[in-house]
């Protein structure tokens, strides 16, 4: 009995779990569930589904070339049962598995490096192109816009109450439904 | 799930390629990997086509004809069955190889793969014919 791997997706089979199929020629296709077992006669290909870990492997988005991923592979050699190795083989497991996860760390860090830059990028192209379809602002607008802003900082003090006539009307332009209903309550 | 009018492959040498399934032996409702059933031959090797190249392929003469009756044991079920290690295996069709009533096999040769469950059930003549099990 031994842990296979998923031959869809790549996941181990544990024992007891998941359908063995074999065929005519002898080959044996272990899955570790239903899922894969039916994508696999459903003649899906592993590499163009995004949940497979062909797909991961093959667009890039995992380690392929790495020499802890060579460890996995299986050797033909029986070896004769001795305590000594079997503690240092597990020490080294344990050693390749945590330079393994750093590795992989590294990996995704490098993939996602200068991801915000090329968002950045990509906004600013898009509002370059889409430009037309902003708000026009006229430059003498501009400068009313300007002009009353600085009186209304000076006549704070002054006219309170106008100023949150003022406010009270931009609030009700913002909100449709609930402006009118506000300026209701006031008659 | 071999039952009445199943139609197998025989993919041993004996001459038979397509049988039918009539009865299961040891009255049980469906036959499984390593089962003796009672089978008609439907389909046989044409005997007089082989030609000096295949004569080996053939075995000379064919040992059976369509519509003999003849035992023989189910050695591949397309039907998922569950083994004692709690592995699952299915096969890709129902096959199996002919045998005389003292349960000899009848051919020589068997071709693709067999079930490891004919050891169990006390078939180690086909399965040392057959050239791999799963």
């Amino acid at each position: 009995m031994r842990v296979e791997t998923c031959y869809f997706c790549s996941r181990p089979q544990y024992p007891s779990k998941g359908i063995t199929f074999v065929r005519n020629d002898g080959k044996k296709f272990m899955f570790c569930r239903s899922k894969c077992h039916k994508n696999f006669k459903m003649k899906r290909n592993p590499r163009k589904l995004k949940w497979t870990k062909a797909f991961r492997k093959s667009v890039g988005k995992e380690m392929t070339v790495d020499s802890t991923l060579t460890f996995a592979a299986r050797r033909n050699i029986p070896v004769r049962y001795n305590r000594d190795l079997v503690s240092t083989t597990l020490k080294a497991m344990q050693r390749v598995s945590e330079i393994k996860a750093k590795r992989e760390r590294v990996f995704y860090k490098n993939r996602m490096a200068g991801n915000k830059e090329r968002e950045k990028a990509a906004n600013r192209k898009l509002v370059a192109e889409n430009e037309h379809l902003l708000p026009r602002v006229r430059a003498s607008e501009r400068m009313a816009k300007e002009t009353v802003e600085e009186p209304l900082e000076t006549e704070a003090v002054e006219i309170p109450a106008q100023k949150e006539k003022k406010t009270k009307r931009v609030k009700q332009r913002l909100v449709v439904g609930g402006g009118v209903q506000e300026e209701m309550d006031v008659d | 799930m071999i039952q009445l009018k199943t139609l197998l492959n025989c993919i041993d040498n004996s001459g038979a390629t397509i049988v039918e399934c009539v009865r299961n032996m040891g009255m049980k409702r469906h036959g499984g990997v390593g089962d003796r059933i009672i089978v008609v031959v439907q389909k046989a090797r044409s005997m007089g086509d082989s030609g000096p190249g295949n004569t080996t392929a053939t075995g000379g003469a064919n040992k059976v004809r369509r519509g003999d009756i003849r035992h023989a044991i189910i050695v591949r079920t397309r039907k998922k069955y569950q083994r004692k290690d709690g592995m699952v295996v299915r096969f890709d069709d129902n096959a199996c190889a002919l045998i005389g009533k003292n349960g000899d096999p009848i051919g020589t040769r068997i071709n693709g793969v067999v079930g490891a469950e004919l050891r169990e059930k006390q078939q180690s003549k086909i399965l040392s014919l057959a050239s791999m099990h799963v």
